[in-house]
């Protein structure tokens, strides 16, 4: 620009200065009732730098048509058109040209912004618009491609804010992939969008230039991350979520809290897909990272004063979050391989368990090292500590007990955590909920448990934590809850009580029982059943009346439940024919009520297949046994 | 900014909300007459609507029956009176496409059923003759379209529009909204056209109609954009020279039902425009996350949106109950095995 008066540029510069003070400063003091005074005039600004520079530009072009041909760049006839985009232009040195194309652009630029924020969309559009066309005119350069990116950032919040998601998707690729080739091709700091109306003192450093460069392609995949997800690609928009955290720890631009509760709930996305070694890393990481957060204050510093209160409170609340999606990780880990390894009973098949061990051996360690290093989070300071982090639990299935056991202890140790700070006086809700997931640690180990004394005891230890909780509950409000805990616990004893009988038969010779056993065997009967009746009594009326349809919801664990209890009434050992009788006579009456609700409620038929045909079958079938205990009973008297 | 402005107009408590149900359209007779109806009208304020849940009861203002007509419709809105008594009034049209917005609004195109915009064209003018000694008028209009958030000037053809965009390079004119001085919000860029009689204000009317985006959606009358009539009168007292300057607005807006069409669900608060819009903030990265499935095991976050308004059904049964099933039905099975052999047997067997 050595033809400009630089009075007058310095005049320029100092407006745009202006306009950029207006826009981020000033506009936050303006006055409720005109809350774009400061936009307004930022806008008059920019409208009269637009026009200097175009008057510059008229004079220049006389100039260089004169005398400066010689120093234009050879240039390449463009191959495929002007296309969109650009993208097939070769790249090239700084031009006159280009930088001129790309103040006017800036300027066309930030006048959209401005528009955007005023709410005057179609003049936003319009300006981002032809910052786009200017740029057409050059290369992408290091003078250009900042705005390059920037400018297709914006026209992609714009088009999907107008629910056209399509187009938004477009312009964001498109800034992706000019920013990947980029870097391939050139990679020097590019010129940031603020530094064309600048002077020379006051150019940015290469460091500053790469971290405001950088920061916009984190917001292009993050936008593109929205993007996917609207499209429903969410496979995709976890990989750029992934990608968006991986960019902020490497560029240092987070917040610790803020960044390890991301990290966390990504990994919960990813333990729900089953992809285990991702969570792992994810909750590392979180965990590595929440640690940056610094120490919580002292219970002491807390009483004190009210901001250190609030940030005692708030960080240990995350990071006992961040505890709970670990026991989630376990949790799921546990029930996974479960799923992996049962037989169609549900015991752990000896078999599967040689095949996948077998399997496992010959695993390409190679792909996985690979796939993990794209995935990395982490900068200098902490891979290592999240390294060490993530050695302490495996993402591997655990095939048998000793591995179960240590995903197991790591899970109940994360426990202690979240109990620590999720209190039961305070979060009910919350407290309840982590006793449920480490019962469910427990069965998960259970499963695994060979021996079967100590498997039982694994299931007492699940009665123990909620059995109490279950009796304490208000049971109006906290009537959900209750529900889950009655059919957990009913299912827990009703485990319990085929264990005990297992182990009983294997003692014994003959068939008989012991009297000892006998009654350990109808006490866990009972409690079963008493859990699974208290559920069933729960669905009831105030005035104590069953309802005539069942919600669905409830519908299946109803009619589970009534046939659950009616094949534990029949179950009960007794010497005594009377209570045979009774017992026989309660089993049959809760097998009807399955078959006769069906027949009221076809609908409901679906819902209990199975069980609906046994519960028939029995119905024909109890009756007869009735009548001959009935008989013998009659005879003996 | 939108919603500060819905907040004041809340607070003041001049919106009055007007229920009209349309009559069953032929189709709908012939798919399913016993159940075509489903929404009925208990009084002059209530209606009674069929939901997939159950009956449900809504409080209008007012309501009009299948059985109104549009002079029933027109009568009761005396809306027109306070425009032309100086002050600015505003009557919208909301409901999905084939619910009779435009009916209601501009009438059927024969002519033979005006809606409100011609019947009001015809009294802000029978008015004016009434009282031609009194006073002097002077009535204006500006018709527009909103179609994608951009505002188009139905006076202005689109051959006409093209023709002023090539000449005038990148500044073509645009309509946008703003405050004047006395802080009444209109439209600036759009052209005002003066009319003398209803006839003229009609033939305006019709040119704007003719003029409008429309695209084929569920009927042919209908359409993705929103209309917008604005009509100014401006009446010279002439005895002591006052003069006030009153608006009428009439809003026919595009059809509703694109809400459901992003599949929003009743209880999640997003509104068509944040649907899938991007939010810029790399702040809210983690409800970008938290979205990214519905059955998230745990979502760390406290009065977040997602876990306020999310479904998060808790099952009852536990996950592995269908393990236990198995057991029970395996062992249940085998039960029934032996009783039905064992009916011979004298012994008791389980």
């Amino acid at each position: 620009m050595a033809s400009v008066n630089s009075s007058e540029w310095r005049a320029i510069c100092d407006k745009f200065t202006n306009a950029q003070n207006l826009t981020d400063v000033e506009s936050r003091n303006d006055p409720e009732n005109d809350p774009f005074r400061s936009k307004y005039k930022a806008r008059e600004l920019l409208r009269e730098i637009y026009c200097s520079l175009k008057s510059f530009e008229a004079g220049e072009g006389e100039e260089e048509s004169g005398g400066e041909s010689s120093e234009r760049p050879v240039e390449d006839p463009p191959e495929s058109g002007q296309g969109e985009d650009g993208l097939d232009q070769a790249f090239s040195r700084d031009s006159p040209g280009g930088l001129r194309a790309a103040k006017l652009g800036a300027v066309e630029y930030y006048l959209g912004v401005n528009h955007i924020d005023t709410e005057e969309l179609p003049a936003g559009q319009e300006h981002l618009m032809n910052c786009m066309k200017l740029l057409e005119r050059c290369r992408v350069s290091s003078d250009s491609v900042s705005l390059f990116i920037h400018v297709r950032n914006q026209l992609g919040i714009l088009w999907a804010g107008r629910d056209e998601t399509e187009m938004a998707q477009g312009f964001l690729e498109t800034a992706e992939s000019v920013y990947q080739r980029y870097m391939k091709e050139d990679g020097t700091p590019p010129t940031d969008m603020t530094e064309y109306f600048t002077t020379e003192e006051k150019l940015l450093t290469h460091q500053e230039r790469t971290k405001r460069f950088e920061l916009a392609y984190t917001h292009t995949k993050y936008y593109l991350a929205q993007v996917y997800k609207n499209l429903g690609q969410t496979e995709r928009a976890a990989t750029y979520c992934h990608s968006t955290l991986q960019r902020q720890l490497q560029l240092n631009q987070f917040s610790p809290m803020e960044w390890a509760l991301n990290a966390a709930t990504l990994s919960q996305y990813y333990i729900n897909k089953g992809r285990y070694m991702e969570g792992r890393h994810c909750l590392s990481a979180a965990t590595v990272i929440s640690g940056l957060a610094g120490e919580a204050p002292s219970e002491a510093a807390a009483e004190e004063s009210e901001t250190e209160r609030d940030r005692r409170e708030t960080l240990r609340q995350k990071r006992a979050e961040i505890a709970r999606c670990w026991i989630k990780y376990c949790l799921n880990l546990l029930h996974d391989a479960k799923k992996l390894l049962e037989d169609n009973i549900g015991e752990l098949d000896t078999d599967r368990q040689e095949e996948l061990k077998r399997a496992r051996r010959g695993e390409e360690e190679e792909e996985e090292k690979e796939r993990k290093s794209a995935l990395l989070f982490g900068s200098e300071d902490t891979f290592d500590s999240i390294a060490s982090l993530e050695e302490k639990v495996s993402s591997l299935f655990p095939l048998d007990f000793t591995e179960a056991r240590a995903v197991f202890l790591v899970g109940q140790n994360y426990v202690t955590q979240a109990k620590d700070y999720f209190l039961m006086d305070g979060y009910v809700t919350d407290h309840i909920e982590i006793l449920q997931d480490h019962s469910s640690l427990f069965r998960g180990l259970a499963f695994f448990e060979e021996d079967l004394e100590r498997r039982c005891k694994m299931h007492k230890r699940r009665v123990d934590m909620l059995e109490p909780i279950c009796n304490e509950l208000n049971a109006k409000y906290y009537l959900m809850i209750r529900r889950q805990l009655m059919f957990e616990l009913a299912e827990i004893y009703n485990e319990m009580m085929d264990l005990k009988l297992t182990l009983a038969n294997r003692q014994a010779d003959t068939q008989s029982l012991d009297n000892h056993t006998i009654k350990k065997f109808n006490h866990l009967c009972s409690a079963s059943a008493k859990y699974f009746q208290m559920f069933l009594d729960s669905l009831c009326s105030p005035e104590g009346k069953y309802p005539e349809h069942l919600e669905e919801e409830v519908l299946r664990p109803a009619l589970v439940a009534r046939f659950r209890v009616a094949r534990l009434y029949s179950r009960l050992i007794s010497s005594e024919p009377s209570v045979q009788l009774e017992n026989l006579n309660k089993s049959l009456e809760n097998y009807k009520y399955v078959v006769q609700y069906c027949e009221g409620h076809p609908e409901a038929v679906a819902t209990v297949n199975t069980e609906l045909e046994l519960s028939s079958e029995m119905v024909g079938l109890l009756p007869l046994k009735i009548n001959r205990l009935k008989a013998r009973m009659a005879l003996n008297n | 900014m939108r919603k500060k402005y819905y907040n004041m107009v809340e607070d003041m408590k001049k919106i009055r909300v007007f229920c009209r149900i349309r009559p069953v359209s032929r189709t709908e007779v012939a798919q399913d007459q016993d159940e075509a109806i489903v929404v009925k009208k208990i009084d002059d304020f209530s209606v009674t609507v069929e939901t997939s849940r159950g009956q449900r009861e809504f409080q209008f203002d007012k309501v009009f029956s299948a059985a109104a007509s549009q002079e029933d419709l027109f009568h009761d809105t005396h809306l027109i009176q306070s425009a032309l008594d100086g002050y600015n009034v505003c009557i919208f049209a909301y409901g999905q496409t084939g619910s009779g917005k435009t009916f209601t609004m501009v009438g059927d195109k024969e002519q033979k059923n005006l809606g409100i915009m011609p019947r009001s064209f015809n009294a802000i003018f029978d008015f004016i003759q009434e009282n031609s000694s009194k006073f002097d008028f002077k009535v204006s209009a500006y018709m527009l379209e909103l179609y994608n958030d951009r505002l188009q000037d139905l006076f202005v053809s689109p051959a006409g529009e093209a023709h002023a965009q090539a000449q005038s390079h990148g500044q073509a004119r645009r309509v946008e909204i703003k405050r004047n001085k006395k802080g009444v919000v209109f439209a600036q860029g759009a052209e005002t056209k003066e009319a003398s009689s209803t006839q003229e204000l009609y033939a305006l009317f019709q040119q704007a109609c003719a003029n409008r985006h429309i695209s084929a959606t569920m009927n042919l009358e209908s359409s993705r954009s929103h209309l917008i009539v604005g009509i100014m009168v401006e009446s010279r007292n002439l005895t002591n020279g006052s003069v006030s300057t009153g608006k009428l607005s009439l809003v026919d807006l595009a059809g509703s039902e694109r809400a459901a069409k992003t599949g929003a669900k009743d209880h999640q608060l997003k509104s068509l425009q944040e649907a899938n819009s991007i939010n810029k903030s790399l702040s809210a990265l983690g409800d970008v996350i938290s979205a990214l499935s519905a059955e998230l095991p745990h979502v760390p976050y406290r009065n977040s949106k997602l876990t306020q308004y999310a479904t998060r059904v808790k099952a009852i049964t536990n996950n592995a109950q269908r393990n236990v099933d198995s057991k029970e039905i395996a062992q249940l099975k085998e039960v029934i095995m032996k009783l039905r052999s064992g009916q011979t047997v004298e012994e008791d067997d389980d």
